[in-house]
């Protein structure tokens, strides 16, 4: 009911990811791994989770940092919000994700919380996740029986639970370069520190003839996971980019969703803020293009 | 300007806490250890209305390291109360509990794990009861009682008629009524619930906890545990703000009392934020008709309204609540007949005590919507039926209230002019408002006869000057203005001034911080000290002078005779004089009281209760969003009339601070009920309040008066602005978007839908 003082648990500092999957195995199931600690230590403290061990993940080198390859750009899961909102080649590049990280929970919060953690925490209004997936962002997981990869679409299996097994861990993720331009659009309660009510990616490719070549939406907040919204991408595709054809894919998206009504907002007012925003990101990407 | 008169008054000089609070120095409740400190849980109630069976703490008991276990049962079973007729409240609950997260068992052990580990081992039989959760439900005739104290659900009510209205609607030209509803709120403060309880050897108390009025919270708690007041001291710590929340005792403190007393060592018990959300002080939610009736230029003829306050299972200060409502309907507008119909209601919601600005925001909010909307209706200027209904000067209220000074009709004048209202009458942006509202507030109401404050001012030999009084510093500034003052009269540098504990040992009889009323108050009564002082100073110097003590000024750190500067003596000269010549130490006594005005009778809601109304106007220019309802503000500006500011950067604080603690309770803040009376939001997360984002740019204009009465003429500050900011903010998105919006919060889903309505209805 109300919160408590942290559970007693084992800690574990291993100083490999080996050594980590390790770890987990072992504790098969009664183990989490502490990356920002920001979602998981409140779990704790409401007791909603007791796990009997903690494996910290930052004490293994190399899982943070932004690097740029050939092909795009690799981020550690490590890597903080606060890393991601600061660094210029993400704002010039993938700027989905950086307007996501800066307006993601508070200062304080952004220097702890983890781009992985954001993800494998898997809560439907996860911000980092629309962008990602918009981006054709794909996640890297090490495992005991070795590395695997999964597109961060594919990465949600519903509220609070992924795609990794519970001896799973994600190591990095990578983006593609982007050959369109995108945008992430949120609307929140209050100015700043709050959860999305509605949470809106759009990705657009859009030719010189006006004709949109590629579009991925993503949505947050307005399902049991973090969606994609590919009917309402199947609008556009192809398409001349025109007001009417973004109102149109604006209406499908928020037919495509499927909200709830909770404390924070009705589930008729979620979808009608899919409609507003999905339209204002298209807009804007257009607007921007022309 | 007026401020040249003075040396201190009226300069933004260094608060006294400024530093210490900055760096992070400053101890408050939490901070506080003492030798073999044992710490304290409580074992809160999940249901908000049953029976409390039996509660079976044997096996906590037994858990090594617990020192103590205690119930409802452990205190003599008194009850207290604000008011001797609404003595409704139990230390802890015996045969009931009332809302959802009510503390029904609190243990001490050697540390927090332990004490946490052992609430679990606590076993409570309840027997739920039916869950009485609105103002209606209470009022049902067959509604389960709230309150075990009391044989209805109706706590307190407050009718009155003053004038005639019945004539006053009459005469009116044009008559509208509207029905305002308001939510329960949270308080907002930014430190949880948290004391130190010690006993000594002798079994005397010693309480230092996060209190905003001491006073209350020793009388309150010395019935309920019967004990005389000589056997209770309360030290107060710094505070981490109150806004009425933290004026009485909780079961916090008497808990932490209770297990110290059991184990002969201290105890501090320490809350988590999310326990004061859904379990301690919250503003009562409100159901309010208002009939106004108006001449044909806007003069208000009459008002006729009813009001229901929903306070939670006590009636707490809720007595207050419900006549302030109906009282400051008669502010800050010039109401010449008014008829009134209040009532508190108990419910299994938290309890309520008020938040900032009490219910006299509620009223202010109701009252300046209902003239917005009849301005509309009648095509007058927003700006014009408030001038023409502003109170002025020498205005006595149809319930006896004298206004001696009104700053309001040019507080209103400057807000327009630096908002640009006539300018953006001719055109604006799409979406664009601007709102007014204006209010007044007592600078400290007289509500029983032992309302007064007290300050005593030691001073040392190296002349410098210790201060005590009966305020508590809860973030406004007391500590730091009140140096002022007694600098200012004894003619030495600000920084000779220190501010003394706050304890009840030495300083006594303060009624609390409410009302707008410790600068008002607490600053006269430092006058008084201050001035004792000087008496005693100038008989010295007058001797040494060869001078008449009258004819004495003090200034610069010197006395000296007046038109004669050179015959002068320094004023540590006097002092040392006192102590090394004379052997006589130097103290100034000072007390105040306003006993040339009413005690309210609370039969008829007559009287004159409260010097200093303090006015203000603000204007709010804002922006709503038609396709996601969502308002941001953009500018607030005020125009206020504190009469002399005592410290302006602070007063601005004040202000400003008022305003922007209401834009939650306008747009964002609602504490969220389930049927069965639990909360829903009781976390940051989920319980709104705005950020630093969510608040305009503010302006705040001083219009300076003078009040007769105020210390240096000033008057109560940090309750006005928020009794302006609702109806401000309610009455622009009406004029951004033309959809009002009559039950608060005012969320993006409300306005969407009147405007879908309003465009269906075309």
């Amino acid at each position: 009911m109300f919160i408590k003082r942290l559970p007693k648990f084992t800690y574990h500092t291993p100083s490999t990811i080996d050594e980590a999957i390790e770890l987990l195995v072992r504790y098969n199931g009664h183990a989490k791994v502490l990356a920002g600690g920001t979602d998981l230590l409140v779990a704790m403290k409401k007791r909603s989770v007791i796990p009997s061990h903690i494996v910290n993940l930052k004490t293994i080198p190399g899982l943070s940092g932004i690097t740029v390859t050939g092909e795009g750009v690799t981020i550690g899961s490590l890597t903080t919000v606060a890393e991601i909102e600061k660094s210029p080649l993400i704002k010039e590049n993938f700027k989905p994700l950086w307007d996501a990280a800066k307006v993601m929970a508070s200062p304080q919060i952004r220097t702890l919380a983890t781009i992985g953690g954001n993800l494998v925490s898997a809560v439907p209004s996860a911000d980092l996740a629309p962008p990602l997936m918009v981006m054709a962002a794909t996640a890297h997981i090490k495992g005991p029986s070795g590395e695997r990869v999964c597109p961060v679409d594919h990465l949600f299996a519903g509220p609070s639970t992924t795609a990794l097994k519970p001896s799973e861990i994600l190591t990095h993720i990578t983006i593609p370069l982007q050959n369109g331009r995108g945008i992430y659009l949120k609307l929140m309660r209050r100015a700043a520190l709050d959860l999305a009510i509605v949470g809106v990616a759009v990705s657009l490719t859009v030719k010189e003839d006006n004709i949109c070549q590629d579009a991925k939406i993503g949505l947050g907040a307005v399902a049991p996971t973090p969606i994609r919204a590919y009917k309402a991408e199947r609008e556009i595709i192809g398409n001349m980019v025109t007001e009417e054809v973004a109102q149109k894919v604006a209406d499908t998206a928020s037919r495509e969703c499927a909200p709830i009504t909770d404390i924070r907002a009705t589930e008729d007012y979620r979808r009608s803020m899919v409609r507003t925003l999905t339209k204002r990101a298209i807009m804007n990407l257009w607007e921007g293009n022309r | 300007m007026e401020n040249e008169r003075y040396q201190v008054v009226g300069k933004p000089v260094e608060r006294t806490d400024g530093r210490v609070k900055a760096t992070g120095k400053a101890r408050y409740a939490a901070d506080l250890v003492a030798p073999g400190m044992l710490y304290g849980k409580i074992l809160r109630s999940p249901y908000a209305h049953a029976k409390i069976l039996n509660i079976d703490t044997e096996k906590a008991k037994r858990l090594p390291g617990v020192m103590a276990v205690i119930t409802g049962k452990d205190f003599p079973g008194i009850p207290f109360g604000t008011r001797p007729d609404t003595r409704d409240q139990l230390p802890m609950p015996i045969t009931k509990v009332h809302h959802f997260g009510e503390g029904v068992a609190a243990v001490a052990a050697i540390d927090e794990e332990i004490a946490e580990e052992a609430l679990d081992l606590i076993s409570v039989e309840y027997e739920e009861l039916p869950v009485v959760l609105t103002a209606e439900d209470a009022l049902k005739p067959d509604a389960p009682l709230v309150n075990e104290f009391s044989k209805s659900n109706i706590a307190y009510t407050s009718d009155f008629v003053f004038g005639d209205p019945e004539a006053g609607f009459k005469e009116a030209d044009y008559i509208r009524e509207e029905r305002f509803s308001s939510q329960r709120v949270a308080v907002g403060f930014i430190e949880p619930h948290a004391c130190l309880a010690e006993v000594d050897a002798s079994g005397r108390i010693l309480l230092q906890g996060s209190k905003q009025s001491p006073y209350p919270t020793w009388r309150h708690m010395c019935r309920a545990l019967d004990i005389p007041l000589s056997k209770m001291r309360l030290v107060t710590p710094f505070v981490g703000g109150a806004f009425s929340g933290k004026h009485d005792p909780f079961d916090v403190d008497f808990a932490a009392v209770k297990l110290a007393q059991i184990t002969g060592r201290p105890v501090k018990i320490v809350l988590n934020y999310d326990e004061v959300l859904a379990a301690y002080r919250q503003r009562n939610a409100m159901d309010a008709t208002l009939k106004m009736g108006v001449k044909r230029d806007g003069r208000i003829t009459a008002l006729k309204a009813e009001c229901i306050l929903e306070g939670g299972p006590i009636a707490g200060i809720g007595p207050f609540n419900i006549y302030f409502f109906g009282a400051w309907l008669n502010l800050p507008y010039k109401v010449p007949a008014i008829e009134y119909h209040g009532k508190l209601v108990y419910s299994n919601r938290a309890p309520c005590g008020t938040v900032r600005g009490q219910e006299i925001v509620l009223a202010q909010y109701a009252v300046d919507s209902l003239l917005a909307i009849i301005a509309e209706d009648l095509g007058i200027d927003q700006v014009e039926i408030r001038a023409i209904n502003a109170v002025t000067s020498n205005w006595k209220t149809a319930n006896g209230i004298v206004v001696d000074v009104s700053g309001l009709p040019e507080c209103i004048e400057r807000a327009a002019e630096i908002i640009g209202w006539k300018e953006s009458r001719k055109s604006r942006p799409k979406g664009r408002g601007i709102g007014f509202s204006c209010a007044s507030h007592p600078s400290g109401v007289r509500l029983g006869g032992h309302f007064g404050s007290s300050v005593l001012l030691k001073l040392q030999e190296d002349g410098k000057v210790i201060i005590t009084h009966g305020g508590t510093e809860i973030g406004q500034g007391c500590n730091t203005i009140f140096c002022q003052m007694a600098a200012e009269i004894l003619g030495i540098p600000f920084e000779d001034v220190i501010q003394g504990p706050s304890d009840s040992d030495t300083a006594i009889l303060d009624s609390g911080m409410f009302s707008d009323r410790c600068t008002y108050w607490d600053g006269n009564a430092t006058i008084a000290a201050a001035n004792d002082l000087k008496r005693q100073l100038a008989d010295i110097a007058s001797k040494k002078l060869k001078a008449n003590p009258d004819e004495l000024l003090f200034k610069d750190s010197k006395i000296y005779v007046k038109d004669n500067p050179e015959r002068a003596i320094a004023f540590i000269d006097a002092v040392r004089t006192a102590y090394y010549e004379l052997g006589t130490p130097l103290y100034g006594r000072g007390y105040w009281a306003a006993t040339d005005i009413d005690l309210l009778n609370w039969k008829t809601g007559r009287g004159n209760l409260a010097h200093g109304t303090d006015f203000i106007a603000t204007a709010i220019e804002m922006e709503v969003d038609e396709e996601t309802g969502v308002v941001r503000l953009l500018k607030g500006v005020s125009g206020d009339d504190a009469g002399q500011p005592i410290h302006p950067v602070m007063l601005e604080g004040q202000v400003n601070g008022g305003s922007a603690h209401m834009t939650g309770h306008a747009l964002l803040e609602e504490s969220l009920y389930d049927d069965k009376g639990r909360m829903l939001n009781y976390s940051w997360r989920d319980y709104k309040q705005p950020t630093a984002l969510d608040t305009p740019e503010y302006i705040v204009e001083h219009i300076h008066t003078h009040d007769p009465y105020g210390p240096f003429g000033a008057k109560g500050a940090g309750e006005a602005s928020s009794c302006s900011t609702l109806a401000a903010i309610a009455n622009g998105i009406y004029d951004a978007v033309g959809v009002r919006i009559k039950d608060l919060p005012i969320t993006p889903e409300k306005i969407l839908a009147e405007i879908k309505k309003k465009k269906e209805g075309k």
